[in-house]
């Protein structure tokens, strides 16, 4: 059986921020990780290979990214991934929600082919989108379920439980079908070893470019983006308003109690 | 800077002189003159037994309303449910409506990808709306793109403004990094534009119109087999229902909380305040809390007319979640905290300080007011 | 007053005062208790009194205070983070000078000499803070100390840091200097002091000695002259003992020939100036691979150790030692709450484990594991019977489950202190000579198992210092813990080693450091402490006290 996860590489969380005065990104001292949910997704794909030893699972990882995120990659295949390819051309770059479902239609059935299920993040910590697992699952004529948290695989089925508003939901779907992943199977991440380490970096990790996919060059990267960015800037604050210090926590106390009154709320 | 580019474009399309360009094939412009009106999915949610409409669309609504000022054009809603559901509709004419399409199926009694998807798209063939908006819910967020993809559309996701250029353009503004820069998008090539727009970020209209509008009946075509999911069981989770997006007062717990034990201070304090409580993301990591109570960017947006925040720094992905809240109040021993940026009122200070004596006032106000 | 290449030090005086009734202080000792008790202990829970509590914003503002105190005779106690664990900033009496308000950064430079750059604080800026800063490069509108500093600095693409780990980050950089911090990384990095350039010290007098290292030497006699700024003479012989610096030490002052004024004030725990002012080189930080390896035995984890710590490949930052007294304790949290220290399982039959930092680079992560992998089968376990991390957060969440172990160890102590609330655990800080460690290691063990009592060992076995910590569950046993110290106080002087690497002596260790040192040697150190601070106001009561006979 063949698991796909597809993942991304995002700036670490709480750390990217502006420049106020010139607008660009301060990038130094931050790092890129591996997208949590899509470590999820691979945890999930790692568990279900390990509960159907009979199904002869391979794990494969698939992201579009810059050269860098080659190091998303590896460390999918430290925590167990069998496999890896990274779409990787500057010719991607701009890529929207439509190109990028797009090329990573193309790079699954022209590299990967045959798939039972595949398993992505909920969503990415620096778009939040959360979009392009479904433009993918409707590119690849399958069906998806959003917010899965635990699988069960039944011969040709599988059962999905999902997050709802109100509690759960266990949705059965046949394979091949899509399920991003909401929440990790165990509240633990798990920590390869040295050895691991050393293993992952032994594994098949593909590079691939445009070229190699045979797209047309009007459906990738900007030019297939139907979406278009035209301004960048930083997010209004609002202004400050009254700080006081809470050294003599009776007085503190006192004004938090009056500012409430004075808004009737106590 | 080569080595720090992520190929992600955005230079290209904000480079004011044409450095950095890439050619494209443009659109005729009549064509996309066709497409005319706005389509708000009419997303109904199962309160206690009954199907309502859910807040987001009263607030898409309002915004509709807004941007038709520019634009002259219909406001519609897209109503899909199980067969009976009519009586709903007259809330949404005195919000604004004109027209509703009324798709009504048993099989789209429960909500599935595959049955929505075929339904609203060909509503939208028929139809050729120039925009369409979704509430960016749970299910908002599936089908979207799902149509988007069918239907070979732009989609921009988790919008937080919206506006109409001088070429009538939809302009999309949403946070992107992580919510440290905005990002305003144009879906220039495609019709219809299409949206999703995270609920608690527009108002809804403040009043209602005594207007009747039109109800438009769509048969609807859908067959059993093309819907490639079955619900199994439904399970709703008592502990889990608690709506953090729909509390007036928010108290908000962080880090600064030091452990699990001390959240009991805070549920306190939401007692005395007839308060929720919510949580940053950093304690639903450390498990202290659970996600449906997480307030931020990968949580819930929030915009209550009080939110309190006790030991949380105020990252930017939290900050996204809640400044649009009436009344902000922050207590933090650090200074330095982003927290105190937003704050309409801060304490910097030890919340365990703080509270008991504050709690005391509040017990002590209540007795001389008996 | 350029300061030449002499035992003489010219001081200098504040140039601007300010009024004492314009600092922020807090008067009244009840008022103190209720309101700003945190300032009255630090993390040994020690608890003390005081009628002043004064948050000076800067240097002239200190001068303006230590008038007052000097005219009322009262003592003060400098503190700023409280992250130490010896008392030392718990005031016995008078006052406690907190300089958690003086948290700027004053300049930036390149030390053309040592060829590093350099980076000028004010003493309660936290360790956390200066590396921020310099991770993120965030240098706007700070004064450029040589030319173009920032601009050069800001080219490179590698991240700075200040490399001393003391774990806690949280501690200022004063506290630290005033302590000679050390910590894990004191194996590759050595102790805070080799990363001070310079410091600004207040005397109680009021004079500034603004010194930078490489000014001022102690005579062939041992001797220093400072000019007052009053015009007046200030001589003083420093003690003749020589500093032990074959282990990590921080018990008692720094003392040896010909040397440097300034490292009399680096770990001489406030009695003989106020720091206003530090300069502290700071270095590219390697990105670093943290590793977690379990053993079958104790013994084949110090063999590793000994093999790893020199090994020019592997080239380890820190190696840390966890027994299986201390994996056990941190088992039993992990079955109670598999959440509560977010790290897989440990393995069940673990003995012991070793935690350290290797550089990490794509390049090289090859070469250095295979390294590491024949040294494992000679210290029969496997590179699959660890934890590895690289990224931020793996580093974090590694460091954390090493900080867990002497939370969770205080959290006994805590419920076992709410029926004998006289219990304390009892942390040695003992570093030993690599000839005898293993010798040290076995006495440890031997002499806590015969008296039967709590106890984990953990902590920097790289430099041959580990903590033993022994929780005593009554009266009886903590009395039994506090012979079985003062034993292994009296075996680690016998092997040549220090009774405190790195936590100082402070008030809590004072008996312990009579054990090391011999009367005359107190007594020299006594009397720098009398020629420095006459009136004896600076943080009166650490490293020693005045008994009757000596005053």
């Amino acid at each position: 059986m063949k698991i796909i996860v597809t993942i991304k590489q995002v700036p670490e969380a709480n750390k990217v921020a502006v420049n106020p005065e010139t607008g660009t990104l301060i990038r130094e001292g931050v790092e890129s990780i591996l997208n949590p949910f899509c470590e999820y997704a691979l945890d999930m794909a790692v568990k279900l290979k390990i509960q159907n030893p009979d199904l002869n699972v391979e794990i494969i990882v698939i992201s579009m990214g810059p050269p860098q995120a080659k190091y998303a990659l590896i460390r999918c295949l430290e925590l167990g991934a069998d496999k890896a390819y990274l779409l990787s051309d500057r010719a991607f770059s701009g890529s929207d929600v439509w190109a990028t479902a797009l090329t990573l239609k193309e790079g699954i059935l022209k590299k990967i082919g045959n798939f039972d299920l595949i398993l992505a993040g909920k969503q990415a910590i620096d778009g939040d989108t959360a979009q392009v697992p479904a433009e993918l699952a409707e590119n690849l004529g399958i069906p998806h379920i959003y917010y899965g948290f635990d699988i069960k695989i039944d011969k040709k089925k599988i059962n999905v439980k999902k997050e709802t508003e109100k509690g759960y939901k266990v949705i059965e779907v046949r394979l091949p079908a899509l399920v991003t992943i909401s929440k990790g199977p165990s509240t633990i991440r798990r920590l390869p070893s040295m050895k691991d380490m050393i293993e992952a970096r032994k594994k098949p990790l593909e590079i691939i470019n445009a070229k190699s996919l045979n797209m047309d060059e009007n459906k990738i990267g900007l030019n297939g983006s139907f979406t278009q960015v035209v301004k960048i800037f930083s997010p209004p604050t609002k202004k400050a308003g009254e700080i006081i210090d809470g050294n003599d926590s009776i007085n503190a106390a006192e004004k938090l109690f009056m500012f409430l009154k004075e808004k009737l709320i106590v | 800077m080569l080595d720090n580019c992520t190929l992600c474009g955005s230079c290209i399309n904000v480079c004011r002189y044409n450095a950095l360009s890439i050619e494209r094939a443009m659109i005729p412009l009549e064509d996309l003159k066709k497409f005319e009106g706005i389509i708000i999915w009419g997303e109904l949610e199962n309160k206690s037994g009954q199907l309502q409409f859910k807040k987001v669309v009263y607030e898409l609504l309002g915004k509709a309303l807004e941007l038709n000022k520019e634009l002259n054009e219909q406001i519609s809603v897209a109503v899909l449910g199980p067969p009976g559901i009519s009586a709903l509709i007259d809330e949404l004419f005195y919000y604004g409506t004109d027209i509703v399409y009324l798709c009504e199926h048993e099989l789209l009694e429960d909500f599935s990808n595959d049955g929505y998807t075929t339904v609203f798209t060909s509503l939208i063939i028929d139809k050729k709306p120039s925009i369409v908006l979704y509430g960016a819910t749970i299910k908002g967020r599936e089908l979207a793109p799902r149509i988007a993809a069918r239907l070979n559309l732009g989609l921009t996701a988790d919008c937080t403004g919206l506006s109409i250029n001088k070429q009538k353009q939809l302009v999309q503004t949403r946070p992107a990094f992580g919510g440290n820069i905005m990002a305003s998008i144009l879906s220039p090539y495609t019709r219809p534009q299409m949206a999703t727009v995270r609920p608690n970020t527009f108002s809804k209209v403040k009043s209602k119109q005594s207007k009747k509008g039109i109800i438009e009946k769509i048969s609807v075509k859908l067959e059993k087999q093309s819907i490639r999911t079955k619900i199994i069981e439904e399970i709703s989770s008592k502990t889990e229902s608690i709506n953090i997006e729909d509390a007036d007062i928010l108290i908000s717990v962080g880090r600064g909380i030091g452990s699990k034990e001390n959240i009991k201070l805070v549920h306190e304090l939401a007692q005395e305040l007839k308060g929720t409580v919510s949580s940053s993301r950093a304690l639903v990591e450390l498990g202290w809390t659970k996600h449906p109570i997480q307030v931020g960017q990968s949580g819930k947006t929030i915009s209550p007319k009080l939110y309190i925040a006790l030991g949380i720094s105020g990252a930017i992905q939290h900050l996204v979640g809640m400044q649009t809240s009436d009344i902000i109040i922050a207590i933090n021993s650090d200074p330095e905290a982003p927290i105190f940026k937003v704050a309409d009122f801060g304490i910097i200070g030890d919340l365990f300080e703080i509270i008991p004596q504050f709690l005391k006032l509040c017990r002590k106000n209540k007795e001389s007011s008996l | 007053m350029k300061n030449v290449s002499s035992n003489i030090f010219n001081s200098e005086k504040i140039a601007i005062k300010i009024s004492f009734n314009d600092i922020r202080s807090i008067h009244g000792k009840t008022k103190i208790l209720t309101d700003y008790p945190t300032y009255l202990m630090d993390e040994s829970k020690l608890n003390g009194t005081a009628d002043w509590l004064f948050f000076p914003k800067s240097e002239a503002e200190i001068v303006s205070i230590l008038e007052f105190l000097q005219k009322n005779k009262i003592r003060t106690y400098v503190s700023a983070a409280r992250t130490g664990i010896v008392g030392a900033c718990v005031p016995n009496s008078g006052s406690v000078l907190s300089t958690e308000k003086m948290n700027k950064i004053f300049g930036f430079g390149f030390d053309k000499n040592k060829n590093y750059y350099f980076i000028r604080v004010e003493p309660g800026i936290t360790l956390n803070e200066i590396n921020d800063k310099l991770i993120k490069k965030e240098l706007d509108n700070i004064p450029e100390l040589t030319p173009d500093a920032i601009k050069n600095f800001k080219e490179i693409k590698d991240p700075f840091h200040y490399p001393v780990d003391p774990t806690e980050m949280s501690a200022t950089i004063g506290g630290t200097v005033a302590t000679n911090a050390s910590g894990a990384r004191t194996l590759k990095y050595g102790p805070t002091r080799q990363w001070i350039k310079g410091l600004r010290v207040l005397l109680s007098s009021g004079d500034i000695l603004d010194i930078q290292r490489g000014e001022c030497f102690a005579s062939k006699e041992g001797s220093f002259i400072i000019n007052k700024s009053n015009g007046g003479k200030l001589q003083f012989k420093i003690p003749n003992f020589i500093f032990n610096t074959s282990v990590k030490n921080a018990a008692g002052i720094y003392s040896k020939p010909n040397m440097d004024l300034i490292d009399l004030f680096i770990g001489s725990e406030g009695i003989l100036g106020i720091i206003t002012q530090i300069d502290i080189w700071i270095i590219e930080k390697n990105p670093l691979i943290s590793n977690v390896l379990f053993f079958n035995s104790e013994e084949d984890s110090i063999s590793f150790v000994e093999l790893i710590r020199n090994n020019r490949i592997i080239s380890p930052e820190f190696i840390e030692f966890f027994s299986y007294e201390a994996l056990n304790l941190m088992k039993n949290v992990q079955n109670k709450d598999p959440g509560s220290i977010n790290m897989p399982q440990i393995p069940i039959d673990a003995k012991s484990a070793i935690f350290f930092d290797v550089p990490y680079s794509e390049e090289k992560i090859d070469i250095i594991f295979s390294k590491i992998n024949k040294i494992t089968k000679k210290c029969n376990t496997s590179l699959s019977n660890s934890w590895s991390g690289y990224e931020n957060r793996e580093i974090t969440r590694l460091k954390h489950f090493r900080q867990a172990l002497p939370e969770n160890v205080n959290a006994i102590i805590a419920t076992r202190k709410q029926q004998f609330p006289q219990i304390h655990k009892l942390g040695t800080d003992i570093c030993i000579p690599e000839k005898y460690f293993r010798n040290m290691m076995e006495y440890y063990h031997t002499v806590v198992r015969n008296a039967n009592l709590d106890y984990v060992i953990f902590g920097h076995i790289g430099e041959n210092h580990v903590h033993v910590n022994i929780l005593p569950k009554n009266m009886e046993e903590l009395r039994l813990g506090e012979e079985i110290y003062e034993k292994f106080a009296k075996k680690a002087v016998e092997y040549g080693g220090s009774i405190s690497a790195e936590h100082g002596i402070g008030k809590i260790k004072t008996d312990y450091l009579k054990i090391m040192y011999s009367q005359k040697d107190l007594d020299e150190m006594r009397l720098i402490k009398k020629s420095l601070d006459p009136l004896l106001v600076l943080n009166y009561g650490n490293i020693f006290n005045f008994d009757v006979e000596t005053e």
